[in-house]
């Protein structure tokens, strides 16, 4: 059984623009709303200092208290009216955030829930828990956060230059002195952040990874003496998140005293410049003390606007991973046709996982209903394969698998399921109510269908057992079932679901050797009155099936009931007496 | 880079005292006191220097300004410049060594808790769930680090804000007190919002969690939806979890907004007072309109230093919250502690017995038990290594006389290795990962994965022996992750080895030929395997039944299948099922039970 990493795609540029521009589109009346409000915040904030300009020539120019008091009060003004704006402002766009960002992921969970089924088997689901979990997370700072952030950041800059502009145009040239190295340092620092910082977090999973697997192997640590070998391996993971780290310093370090100096700068351009035009008569002491008010006030917005940009470049890319689900195509077309019969028939099936290698070469097999048909054969011979095409997972390469004359791959999903059930070594309990792990199977199901299936897999003694019965909740945080527990619940799920035909792909073998004793009683009540293949690494499987089939290379080499093929004198005649020798 | 103090991680991580939270903190912060001391050294200068911005500002307008384009404008102005290369120059300092701060804190909880993990076993999953200990990393190790960052730009704000007050305060009292006094209450009212806040935020960050679990959770069985069915209601279910934390986004919101608003509110009326103030001042002649300036500047300076206080105090709280968690995994009593005082360790070759069952194992034997309930069988097999003191209490193991908890742990590892049937492997180089003690050669290496019959393994991992296995060998099938683990246990090469059911997941083929390998490798030296199989019990130099928990009969596997009598019908009732048809005659016994026609 190899497995190849067949990774989900990963959305491109264009791509996560175009979803990007989609949101904001679906929402564009409330993203004109936050620009308005936080425009209108920005402008009361600009009143202060332009008051205190005012102040300070009508005072030397000789003025009244009166006049002071007045002005006093239109700040006041400006001052209420910024606060209140702004709460509605941070407000209205936290609220949006909230809502795109939970609109982004339900969208995601929706998509994701629908992967082929091929995809989901191939793909593994380790790529796309990751992408459900990290990525989404980092998503979830980015809108809720970055983007009116951002938003607030780019309408104070601008207006904060349009007001000095406004104020006198002449004087606030002054202010354009650190723009050049603002830009040069932003732009150069932003290439490289985001490599940079994709590489700290990827440190950090892998320091989670080994964490993980710590606590996870615990106990095997402790039995084989590994304990000094995973310490290493923690701090070489943390030996790469330092190294990562210090990279990220030395380009802030690189940013942030630019940024530093050219906002430094710019109040003191300010005051010289203005200074010299205060001298040629061109402006007054007042409007150069705004203006470089002005300028000691952009320092702030201009590091948070850098800082949000490079985070909006990191969250880009968890987006494109994101938006990247969307894009796996859909791996078969359901047609209407409605199977004549519960008889499954492969023919001349043949299947590459990569073009030009097939694993099978052209298959042929009829199933009995209700036979038991055992395949054997070394490991990479294309069992699993087989398995999977006769379990409607994959659709052929060549050939076709039908159910009662229709292609199993077109039927639709939810048909399919009534009709093959592929059982693996695989088994998950959701978080969830254990009556809600059964239901997923038949959702109509009652409690007292939900015991019956329980009792088919003798399951009911422990179910009923639980705390709260059905209502128990299972599965991580929950009361913690067994692996063979785990493994019951998946049968009676089967149960409840009732296909016709199942496909055991070594069903118990990843399972303790003394569970899956337990188990094998339960796996036969579902196995009754089924059509079974069972993909077998013990041959008590094949001698008691009704029919063998060996399966060597990617083709079947013998097929037919065990004593026919023991006196054939065949591959299977030679691994049966090489086993009953004891 | 140049500035960074140490590389990290350290090598010592040190014994931190597991008292209380505070206790803890205190210890990490006089740990990295070096870097500590030098971040709050020019967090001081670079505050300074940003405190001295606005006295400088109002002095070049009044004394250069005002004056006209002279030499004292020149000179406020290379003042200010001054100030700005001083804060420039520091920021960089300053930057380098909050960050290691952080670091270094980040770093050692993170190797505290992660290496009681490798030391605790079976106790830590035991006692805390995987995901809390790996949230302590995740998550709390790093929280904790933001406190050790703030530190140095904290002793920066207290600085800075005394400084300031002291200029507005010499240079017009009332409205030097309308700004110091102003500020706290500001900030104090400010403050009085964040309990509800986080309170909310708490909540949000709550339904969050659960949303990412049940994300995680409904992907993670994604071939279970999609094969059986389900896919609605699991999606239904996360778009409600989702709404709810939207809700709760909505609700954090509210409040937060709130806050926001006072935060330009009550800074800008203070401000306002200031201008409204110190315009009259000026009109009175009181003070300079530079001064007015620089007053100005000060109202909406000196709220930064406040500023930085609060969020101190923010991340202390959060710091002390997650130094909780972190305690919780430090706090956890390994399941199998050094003793306090080791015994003498026996001389090799010494008998290992097991009081409860009776088993003893006799040095140089390869030995097989057996018993009608594996689960029985395993249980004596698990606790001749010592793995959980807590179940194993009652039932003492002495190797050579010693109890095996009165043993020095490391030589009991190195001379007592128990391999269980399902154990864990870990991702990482395989040839590596194969050899746990790192002694073995490249041909020794090969012996083993020979002996477990594991060569296809190396064509299943791309690179072989150099190609990396990944977490839980997950590319591999069960029997190959069954035979790897096996050839790891091999390579420990302890003078006594326990293997727990070798070979239950491969195929008859492969374990005839494991089951002659493994019984030719171990040849003269300790070795116990709990099977039922007979091919495996065939190669054995003796074979010992368990019944009820005691060791009751021992002979060899042909000794036993021949012998008449209780023990002999017992013996081929557990071992003779697949020999029904043409083994020796068939029992009373039952052999319907749990083995069960498919396997």
């Amino acid at each position: 059984m190899s497995t190849t990493a067949n990774q989900l795609p990963i959305a491109d540029r264009a791509e996560v623009n175009r979803t990007v521009g989609r949101l904001f589109r679906h929402h564009r009346g409330q993203l004109a709303a936050v620009a308005v409000l936080h425009t209108v915040a920005a402008v009361a904030g600009l009143v202060g200092p332009f008051l205190l300009g005012r102040v300070i020539d009508e005072v030397t120019g000789g003025t009244t208290l009166d006049r002071v008091d007045r002005l006093a009060l239109v700040v006041l003004g400006a001052v209420v009216a910024q606060a209140v704006v702004t709460r509605y402002a941070q407000r209205l766009s936290m609220v949006f955030g909230e809502r795109v960002f939970a609109e982004l992921r339900e969208e995601f969970m929706r998509t994701a829930t629908r992967l082929p089924l091929s995809t989901v088997e191939k793909a593994g689901t380790g790529d796309l828990v990751a992408r459900t979990t990290n990525d989404v997370n980092k998503l979830q700072h980015a809108v809720r956060f970055g983007v009116p952030r951002v938003l607030v950041c780019v309408v104070t800059i601008g207006l904060t230059t349009v007001a000095s502009f406004l104020a006198d145009p002449l004087v606030a040239l002054g202010l354009l002195l650190g723009v050049p190295l603002i830009v040069v340092a932003t732009r150069w620092y932003l290439k490289r952040a985001t490599p940079g910082y994709l590489r700290e977090s990827a440190a950090y999973a892998t320091l989670n990874g080994t964490i993980t697997e710590a606590v996870e192997g615990a106990r095997t640590t402790d039995a084989l003496h590994l304990g000094a070998r995973v310490r290493r391996r923690i701090d070489a993971d943390l030996r790469e998140a330092f190294a990562a780290e210090r990279y990220t310093l030395g380009l802030r370090l690189r940013l942030i005293p630019s940024l530093d100096s050219a906002v430094s700068i710019a109040p003191i351009a300010v005051v010289l410049w203005g200074a010299w035009l205060v001298s040629q008569d061109v402006t007054t002491v007042g409007t150069v003390a705004t203006i470089a008010m002005y300028a000691h006030q952009m320092g702030g917005p201009v590091f948070d606007l850098v800082f949000w940009l490079d985070e909006l470049q990191v969250a880009a890319v968890a987006l494109a991973r994101v938006v990247g689900v969307g894009l796996v195509g859909p791996d078969r077309v359901a047609g209407t046709a409605v199977p004549a019969s519960e008889e499954v028939r492969a023919h001349q099936v043949r299947y590459a996982y990569r073009e030009g290698h097939d694993v099978l070469h052209g298959i042929d097999l009829d199933l009995a209903p209700g036979e038991r048909l055992a395949v054997v054969g070394p490991s990479g011979a294309g069992k699993s394969t087989l398995g999977r095409m006769l379990a409607g997972i994959h659709p052929p390469t060549g050939g076709s698998v039908m159910v009662g004359g229709v292609p199993l791959v077109e039927l639709p999903l939810e048909d399919l399921r009534r009709h093959v059930a592929l059982v693996t070594q695989e088994h998950h309990v959701f978080v969830g109510s254990l009556a809600e792990n059964l239901r997923l199977a038949d959702t109509v199901a009652d409690d007292d269908r939900l015991w019956e299936a329980l009792g088919a897999v003798d399951a009911r003694d422990w179910a009923a057992a639980l705390p709260d019965g059905l209502a128990t909740e299972v599965g991580s945080g929950g009361h913690a079932l067994s692996p063979a527990q785990a493994q019951q619940v998946a049968l009676a799920r089967l149960v409840l679901l009732d296909p016709h035909t199942l496909v055991l792909d070594e069903a118990t073998s990843l399972l303790d050797p003394r569970a899956a004793r337990h188990l094998e009683r339960s796996l036969n009540a579902v196995l009754t009155g089924r059509t079974v293949v069972a993909i077998a690494h013990r041959l008590h499987t094949a001698h008691d099936a009704d029919r063998v089939a060996v399966v060597d290379g990617g083709r079947i080499s013998e097929i037919g009931p065990h004593d026919e093929l023991v006196a054939a004198g065949g591959e299977y005649a030679r691994l049966w007496r090489s086993w009953q020798h004891e | 880079m140049w500035l960074i103090v140490r590389p990290l991680p350290v090598p010592d991580v040190g014994t931190p005292p597991l008292s209380s939270s505070a206790r803890l903190l205190w210890w990490q912060a006089g740990r990295q006191r070096g870097v500590l001391g030098a971040s709050v050294a020019v967090g001081m200068i670079a505050m300074l220097a940003e405190a001295a911005a606005p006295l400088l500002l109002g002095r070049a307008i009044d004394e250069g300004l005002a004056q006209g384009f002279g030499t004292d404008l020149l000179v406020w102005c290379g003042l200010m410049a001054l100030a700005a290369a001083v804060i420039v120059g520091s920021g960089v300092f300053a930057h380098t060594w909050d960050v290691e701060n952080w670091m270094r804190a980040s770093f050692a909880f993170s190797q505290l808790v992660g290496y009681k993990a490798t030391r605790a076993g079976q106790a830590v999953t035991r006692k805390l769930p995987t995901g809390e200990v790996v949230t302590a990393v995740a998550n709390d190790a790093l929280r904790v680090g933001d406190m050790y960052s703030v530190a140095g730009r904290f002793a920066g704000a207290v600085l800075a804000y005394v400084a300031g007050a002291a200029v507005v305060l010499t240079e017009h009292l009332p409205l030097g007190l309308v700004i110091v006094v102003g500020i706290p209450v500001v900030a104090g009212v400010l403050g009085l919002l964040v309990k509800p806040l986080t309170s909310r935020q708490n909540a949000h960050r709550e339904a969050t969690g659960r949303l990412t679990a049940l994300g995680a959770d409904t992907v993670s069985g994604l071939r279970i939806l999609r094969g059986i069915g389900g896919e609605d209601v699991f999606s239904g279910r996360y778009a409600r979890q989702s709404q709810e934390v939207r809700r709760q986004g909505v609700r954090v919101a509210g409040l937060q907004s709130v806050l926001d608003g006072l935060q330009v509110l009550l800074p800008g009326l203070l401000a306002a007072a200031v201008l409204w103030l110190g315009a009259r001042a000026v009109v009175h002649g009181e003070i300079t309109g530079g001064q007015l300036v620089t007053f100005y500047g000060y109202a909406a300076f000196l709220s930064w230093p406040v500023m930085i206080a609060t969020q101190m105090t923010h991340t202390t709280i959060r710091a002390v919250v997650s130094a909780r968690k972190i305690l919780d995994v430090l706090r956890v009593d390994e399941a199998t502690p050094q003793p306090a005082r080791p015994v003498d360790a026996p001389p090799a070759g010494a008998e290992l017995v097991d009081e409860a069952s009776g088993l003893v194992l006799r040095p140089g034997r390869v030995v097989g038990l057996v018993s009608a309930d594996p689960d029985a069988a395993a249980r004596v097999a698990v606790r001749l290594g010592r793995l959980d003191d807590a179940v194993e209490a009652d039932t003492p193991v002495r190797l050579g006389g010693v109890l095996l908890a009165d043993l020095d742990k490391e030589a009991l590892r190195h001379r007592v290795v128990v391999a269980e049937a399902t154990p864990h492997l870990f991702s990482g180089v395989l040839g590596e990962e194969l050899d746990s003690r790192g002694r073995a050669t490249e041909a020794e290496l090969m012996a083993a994965v020979l002996t477990a019959d594991a060569r296809d393994v190396l064509d299943s991992v791309p690179g072989g022996l150099a190609g990396e296995l990944p977490e839980k060998g997950r590319s591999l099938s069960g029997g190959q992750r069954q035979r790897v683990a096996l050839a790891r246990a091999l390579l420990t090469e302890p003078e006594i080895l326990v293997l727990v059911e070798p070979t239950s997941a491969v195929d008859a083929h492969t374990e005839a030929r494991i089951a002659e390998r493994v019984a030719e490798a171990r040849r003269g030296r300790t070795t116990l395997v709990v099977t039922a199989s007979p091919l495996v019990l065939d190669h054995l130099d003796e074979v010992l039944l368990l019944d009820d928990g005691r060791v009751t009969t021992a002979g060899t596997h042909a000794e036993l299948l021949a012998r008449t009598g209780d023990d002999g019908a017992r013996y081929r009732a557990v071992v003779g099922r697949s020999m029904a048809e043409d083994g020796p005659p068939a029992t009373d016994v039952s052999t319907d039970d749990m083995e069960g026609a498919v396997r």
